[in-house]
């Protein structure tokens, strides 16, 4: 896109705003509006001129009003006078109290997701724990949100402030009304997920809110399930419903709940769903009240003002802790419609200047097709792992935190896209997307702490979800139609202090359970050859990723199934590793059709992979739709596994070996060409261990002359195989073990290293040929020390893309 | 005297026995648990009951027509992975679920709060490593069709190889096996003849149920301990015949009953975690005693707080269970815990500079501050020592003595942290440790579709009886009962002497409404047919069998189950309307009004039979007079209390529980102590003794 001078963009961008037709905005990304004069502080001067297109803090926030753009909350809310809020807190509380009410706040937001569960009992709630439930000041910070899906609290408080802003003049916001919401501009992940917002009244003033978000099975659009993965706007997709009062003074207003139930395929399970959530809220509201009328409103609200303010400090004395700098992780989504074979790139920075947190995804790629995500998806998804990484040990609250992280995107890329794009498959790739490269950007800065590095996590397994979508008759005779939930079991990444979790779930949904096999065979007409975790999936690393798993399955009661694919990070891995480790396995689909399985079966053999049966090989393509899968057609479908941290040469060998015998994670293969290890006849050859190592490195290393060692006391340790030193009153990167000059700190240390571009394949054993799907090759790149050998980075890029400058310190 | 009725609990400090003899009077002693060999403990208490009694070992024994044993011996093995090198074997293609573990972490019994804190949740150590699962080609299929015979080769490949390894126990579990066990009967049989000796553990044996993991879980976990628990179980039994008790040996069980020691050396899966249950067993009984349906029981020791609910006599039963991170099926008595006991630790949070109380714990070593063997970090108990609950002197009957001043010097430091004076800490340490207590249990009530005013609450276990008024009043039950005064803190021995010989055995059915009662009936047929095999087993004769079955029903298309009671036994056309009612209003209990879906159809998934043949009941001594006057021997010296509704320490009556009788009403605050506990009636409540010996504490409006 061509540079405009701000305060042009900014008038041209406002006379959009007004304008009634805006609506029609296309959602390609040039059309949009563009940039303001009320700029960050950095951009201040008029002068200015931007080559990049701009971003949210460098555009006239009233354009973020949840319509045409992503709602992005002010600092100020605008509230009609009518509406009454309790704000007044007891600042002085007793230890006692504070903890026996803080405990009940707790298990008000427990006690109300339980209640969605049980009277929900969809598979959705049940096993993919697809909700969330949230407890709010009555201002729209968090206090709690709950253990299920994370992503769903991260767009619940800018529901909150948006119902504030929009809807406390008309039809106004009164004890015994709920607002049902869903869409993704003002705060959603996608139109599925749908919400109930529930203020809380106390004596007539607005106390709090009680929320809750929870996903449906189908809520219209031109795919069953509402993912629709052909769609090229939200015109095709579920219905859209911006905050709308459905219960009134205490009762459910039948035109509105028609209204939105007229819209499903599946009005009745989206009607106990809506009874589900209305339970959770009552009951919700009816604890905090309890509270309430027993310490009194302000003692309850100091309460939650000190959880945030506890949060808030807990967050900051960690960030003081840290050095500033900037982090940078860079990632790929494949196929954006049916058809696409192009890579689009997706570029999440990470800023920390003294207690602030700043994220951005400048560089990602436009919106286009339906791979989109809104900003409040976006948004929502980093919350996730700030709260994971830096948040833990203050349960949940997050709400403090956030008074000091800024998320400063770029509207019109897709992972913040404009109305009305695309975004029912958010959470399956854009969200993904977003939030996985969160985990590798902060723990990078992390690192730095070495009691924070016990807490650092690289990416876990499902970084984009290898849907698997499937309808028809089932073997009782009843129409069906599906998503295969197992990409749920996905894997933990490595951690710094050990490996990551073997199928140990998506992090993003901390207490998912997918379904056993009997369970999905008994209710759908399926026969499961297999579901195994898988060899060499998991990164390699220092510390391994965990290993994802493959389901495999035939028609079983059944002559057809009918089939879509909706993937990506099938070429290449979405999960890279950390200082030195590796990525996890790609996603991989695998179809054979006419096959022998039968002929086995009747000769008493089942199987133990694809590749034991006969039959014609099909590529299927990420976005294939309306395939057919009858009676000897096999499928199978891996989901990406986890990455690894730390250089995997650095591996205790006696672990490759444990890997190797006894977890079945490595095979013998890559125990030798990735960890460097030996094993023969069931043993672990430590000489020939020591000599495989020894050689690789010295192949890497550069004549003694060229290379420089510093001298200078150690700094800090940056990464497990970088450190820093001074080298004449400047500071310098150096390898962790050798001391090798990698260049000032301020500068890309990856330019100092020898570098090896690498077929992507290298990367991890189960990768197979990227042209199978994509027209850019990805390419695997290592950074090895000059000094010594030893791997101090990987990088995954597509080939004519530039070396990542992924760690930037700005050290005082 | 005798014929006596024996219950003996092995805990992890103390080994309890009661004894209860015809007319019923009850003897209880404890002794010290003896790990290398739990036997010794066992007899060692069993020999001090007979001192008591003024018998000779060998006469007492002579004379016990039940010992029933409840035993932590397989909870240990888990826990401290000492169980067998097992061997497993699976439906090819399968051998990972116990691995996946449905992606998921076994995090339900952990701490919630740090479910997102992934270095800390990892998946538990593998009780079988993959090295040591093989898959056998076989396959059935959801209608319980064959879709691959069974491949005999293989399978018998697979055991040689395991044997090689030196597995010491096999378990087998292949797919729908519950619907068609004959393969895993096959496998099993082969494995039999080649290592007669070997224990093996087939699935649809120990858990007949719907879903691979859980029953995986269940097989393994039974292959597990089965050897070790055989070879406990049939050291015991040899002594106790080399002692002269000549009548079975009968073993809790986590279903709320006992099983003969030939079944739990069968299925030792059932004795896991049975030893809280048989608390609840004790309440049921005492509950058809004192006419009281409804009862919330708590069981409060050193590390963790115990909850069930009995509800119109019967306990409430979860269907998967919990242990060291792995689920798996077994109908059990529904027992929750948290971490709050005695020996959780109070902590003052560095960032927010507040209280937290648990759920880590002290344990028995060091335990808390007061045992003087060296720990710094204050606990419940030390509070309860700094409010003068507990008597430093007479803890455990004077067993211990309690170092006060080291849990002063404490509770100090949490309280300077704090800003508050001591006592303000100690009684917040309690409060906090209350107020958590309280919220388990309204979990465990409310949100199951109870009332907690409907129930009365038992307290026992040894800290219990010092802090259940006050969760007792948060919940508004109608009073608290501190069940038989001098053997709350052996109550679970007790509720063993009271369990009756119980086998439940389920079979999982999946079907949808309208119903095939031939199909279903055939079932239930069959299900007595096994329970009556086992019965006879026992040798229980026909006339003593009590039958109860029952149906876990759903809405089609929904996860949620809920247990309908069949009472008929078998079913008619005519049952299935009112069969749909049962179910909704079941489901509504539990779920909420309105929560019923009835345009969906229902679906049968499990059918069960509980089996029961009462043992000889205790007959709990009625006491023949009540008295309002308290004998002078029951009082003893006053001493300084810190009440917590008076914000002062006052000079506050001790009585002596033992010199207690019934009819006996004492006005709060005062603290009754009993050999092994301390119960603590708060201003404003009110205690009576009640006729059959039990402290009962009411509240304000009801005294």
């Amino acid at each position: 896109m061509s540079a405009r001078p701000l305060k042009a963009a900014a008038r041209q961008a406002q006379s959009k705003n007004t304008s009634p037709g805006r609506a029609k905005a296309s959602t390609q990304a040039g059309a949009q509006p563009k940039a303001t004069t009320r700029a960050s502080a950095a951009l201040q001067s008029p002068a200015v001129t931007l080559t990049r297109r701009p971003r949210v803090s460098e555009m006239d926030p009233a354009l973020f009003d949840g319509r045409a753009m992503g709602y992005v909350p002010p600092d100020t809310l605008t509230i009609s006078p009518t509406l009454r809020l309790q704000r007044a807190s007891v600042a002085d509380i007793d230890p006692i109290t504070y903890e026996v009410v803080r405990h009940a706040l707790w298990h008000v937001n427990e006690e109300h997701g339980a209640t969605i569960q049980r009277i929900s009992g969809s598979p959705v709630a049940m096993y993919a724990l697809d909700l969330n439930p949230s407890i709010l000041t009555e201002d729209g910070e968090f206090v709690y949100f709950g253990p299920y899906m994370q992503y769903m609290s991260g767009v619940t408080d800018t529901q909150v402030k948006w119902i504030l802003e929009n809807r406390s003049g008309n039809p106004g916001i009164r004890d015994g009304d709920m607002f049902l919401a869903n869409d993704p501009w003002v705060g959603a992940a996608h139109q599925q997920d749908v919400m109930l917002i529930c203020p809380v009244f106390w004596e007539g003033e607005l106390f709090c809110w009680v929320t809750n978000c929870l996903h449906q099975y189908d809520i219209g659009g031109i795919t069953p399930s509402s993912f629709c993965g052909s769609a090229e706007s939200a015109f095709e997709e579920g219905i859209c419903i911006p905050p709308v009062k459905i219960v009134e003074n205490n009762e459910i207003r039948r035109d509105i709940e028609e209204l939105y139930l007229r819209a499903s395929r599946k009005p009745q399970a989206v009607a106990l769903d809506f009874r589900a959530q209305l339970a959770g809220n009552i009951t919700a509201r009816d604890r905090v009240l309890a509270l309430v009328s027993r310490y009194g409103p302000q003692v309850v609200k100091g309460v939650m003002r000190r959880i945030l303010d506890h949060s808030e400090q807990a967050f900051l004395d960690k960030l003081r802790r840290l050095p500033d700098g900037v982090w940078r992780e860079r990632t790929y989504v494949e196929c954006c419609r049916p058809g696409d074979r192009r890579t689009h790139q997706v570029m999440l920075t990470l800023r920390k200047k003294g207690t602030e947190l700043i994220f951005e995804n400048d560089g990602t790629a436009d919106q286009e097709g339906a791979m989109n995500a809104t900003y409040s998806g976006w948004r929502g998804s980093i919350m996730v792992a700030l709260n994971q990484l830096l948040c833990w040990d203050q349960y949940f609250a997050i709400g403090g935190a956030l008074r000091h992280v800024r998320f400063d995107p770029t509207p019109g890329t897709f992972n913040c896209a404009n109305y009305p794009a695309s975004v029912s498959t958010a959470p399956v790739q854009a969200m993904e997307i977003s939030l996985y490269p969160t985990y590798n950007v902060l723990s990078k800065m992390l690192f730095g702490d070495p009691q924070m590095r016990e807490d650092i996590m690289c990416i876990g397994g499902t970084s984009q979800w290898p849907a698997t979508l499937f309808r028809g008759i089932d073997q009782w005779g009843e129409r069906y139609g599906y998503l295969l939930v197992d990409p749920i079991g996905g894997a933990i990444g490595a951690f710094a202090t050990g490996d990551g979790i073997n199928t140990g779930g998506q992090s993003r949904t901390p207490i998912c359970k997918l379904p056993n096999v009997e369970h999905t065979e008994q209710t759908f007409p399926l026969l499961f050859l297999y579901r195994k975790e898988v060899v060499d999936s998991g990164g390699a690393g220092r510390w391994r990723g965990g290993m994802s798993a493959e389901s495999c399955f035939i028609p079983h009661g059944t002559d057809t199934i009918t089939h879509d694919t909706l993937s990506s990070g099938n070429a290449t891995p979405t999960a890279p590793g950390i200082m030195g480790g590796y990525p996890g396995s790609v996603n991989v689909y695998q179809f054979r059709t006419g096959t022998d399985v039968h002929e086995q079966f009747a000769q008493q053999r089942i199987p133990a992979a694809i590749s034991d049966v006969a039959g014609r090989e099909v590529t299927l393509q990420l976005r294939q739709e309306n395939f057919a899968q009858t009676k000897s057609d096999v499928y199978s479908v891996i989901w990406s596994a986890a990455a690894g941290f730390g250089d995997p040469f650095e591996r205790d060998p006696e672990r490759v070996l444990a890997d190797v015998l006894d977890n079945r994670a490595v095979s013998i293969e890559a125990a030798r060409s990735i960890y460097g290890v030996v094993i023969s006849e069931g043993r672990l050859d430590a000489k020939a261990t020591a000599r495989v190592r020894r050689v690789a490195r010295a192949k890497r290393c550069q004549s003694p002359e060229s290379v420089q060692k510093l001298t200078g006391k150690q700094i800090s340790q940056v990464t497990d195989t970088l450190a820093v030193r001074r080298s004449g009153g400047k500071a310098h990167y150096c390898c962790v073990k050798c001391a090798t000059d990698l260049g000032p700190v301020r500068e890309n240390y990856k330019l100092a290293c020898v570098r090896e571009d690498r077929d992507i394949t290298h990367a991890n054993p189960n990768i197979g040929d990227w042209r199978r799907y994509i027209d850019d090759e990805p390419v695997f790149r290592q950074f090895f020390c000059p000094g010594c050998g030893s791997l101090i980075e990987n990088e995954i890029a597509r080939a004519g893309d530039p070396v990542l400058h992924d760690i930037e310190l700005h050290l005082r | 005297m005798g014929p006596f009725l024996v219950g003996v609990d092995i805990g992890g400090t103390f080994t309890d026995c009661v004894v209860l003899d015809a007319d019923g009077s009850i003897t209880a002693t404890k002794s010290s648990s003896t790990p290398h060999n739990f036997a010794q403990g066992m007899l060692a208490a069993m020999g001090v009951a007979a001192e008591r009694l003024h018998l000779s070992f060998d006469e007492f024994c002579k004379q016990i027509s039940v010992l029933t044993h409840g035993t932590t011996a397989g909870t240990n093995a888990l826990i401290q992975r000492k169980g067998a090198k097992v061997g497993l074997l699976m439906t090819r293609g399968h051998e990972d679920a116990i691995h996946i573990m449905r992606g998921s972490r076994g995090v339900t019994s952990r701490d919630m709060a740090k479910v997102v804190h992934f270095p800390e949740s990892g998946k538990p150590v593998p009780i079988v490593p993959k090295r040591l699962i093989r898959g056998v080609s076989e396959r059935v299929d959801c209608f319980g069709d064959v879709v691959v015979e069974l491949n005999e080769a293989e399978a018998t490949q697979a055991i040689d190889e395991l044997l090689a390894e030196g597995v010491e126990a096999i378990g087998i579990c292949f797919l729908w096996s519950f619907k068609r066990p004959e393969h895993e009967a096959r496998v099993a049989a082969l494995a039999r003849e080649r290592a007669p000796h070997l224990f093996v553990s087939c699935s649809h044996e120990i858990a007949p149920k719907w879903g691979e993991y859980e029953r995986t879980t269940a097989t393994a976990l039974n292959a597990y301990i089965g050897p070790i628990m055989a070879r406990y179980l049939a050291n015991l039994d040899r002594e106790l015949k080399a002692s002269g008790y000549r009548n079975p040996l009968q073993i809790t069980q986590c279903g709320g009953g006992s099983v003969s020691v030939a079944k739990a050396m069968e299925s030792p899966l059932l004795t896991l975690d049975s030893g809280p249950v048989s608390g609840v067993t004790g309440s049921v009984y005492l509950g058809r005693l004192m006419d009281t349906p409804n009862i919330i029981t708590t069981d409060m020791g050193g590390t963790s707080f115990d909850v069930g609910i009995i509800e119109r006599h019967q306990p409430t039963y979860s269907f998967i269970s919990n242990v060291a991170q792995y689920e798996y099926f077994l109908p059990k008595v529904d027992i929750q815990a948290i971490g709050a006991g005695g020996g959780s630790l109070a902590r003052v949070d560095p960032v927010a500079r507040t209280l937290r109380v648990g759920p880590d714990s002290a344990g028995a070593d060091p335990g808390p501050v007061c045992y003087g063997k060296g720990a710094q970090t204050p606990t419940v108990t030390d509070a309860d020592v700094v409010l003068g609950y507990i008597n430093p002197e007479n803890f455990l009957g004077g067993r211990i003595v309690l170092d006060r001043a080291a849990a002063v010097a404490s509770v100090q430091r949490v309280a300077d942290q704090l800003g508050l004076s001591l006592e303000e800490t100690a009684s917040g340490i309690a409060k906090i440790a209350e107020f958590r207590m309280a919220d388990i249990i309204r979990k465990m009530t409310v949100e199951k579709g109870f009332d907690p005013r409907d129930f009365v609450l038992h307290a026992f276990g040894g800290a219990g009886p010092a802090h259940a008024s006050i969760f007792g009043a948060e919940l508004g039950v109608k009073r608290v009962i501190i069940p038989q005064k001098e053997i709350a803190s052996t109550w679970c021995a007790f509720g063993a002497a009271s369990a009756d010989i119980l086998h439940v055995h389920e079979q999982v059915d999946i079907q949808a409404s309208p119903f095939d009662a031939k199909r279903l009936n055939k079932t239930l047929t069959e299900l007595q047919k096994r329970a009556n095999r086992e019965l006879d087993h026992d040798k229980i004769d026909r006339s003593r069998r009590q039958f109860q079955f029952s149906l876990d029903m759903r809405h089609r298309g929904q996860i949620n189950e809920v247990e309908v009671m069949l009472p008929e036994g078998r079913l008619t056309a005519a049952l299935f309307e009112p069969l749909r009612q049962r179910f909704y209003e079941r489901y509504e209990q539990l779920y909420g009004r309105g929560s019923s879906y009835r345009d969906a159809r229902i679906e049968i998934v499990t059918l069960r039979l509980r089996a029961t043949a009462p043992t000889p009941r205790p007959k709990l001594a009625r006491a023949a007079r009540m008295s309002a006057r308290i004998l002078a021997a029951a009082k003893r010296p006053s001493r300084p209390v810190y009440w917590d509704s008076l914000k002062a320490s006052v000079a506050t009556d001790i009585y002596d529980g033992a010199q207690l009788k019934p009819g006996n009403t004492l006005a709060g605050p005062v603290i009754v102590e009993t050999t092994d506990t301390t119960v603590v009636v708060h201003p404003g409540r009110r205690l009576r003794v009640d006729e059959f010996g039990n402290f009962e504490i009411t509240f304000g409006e009801a005294a």
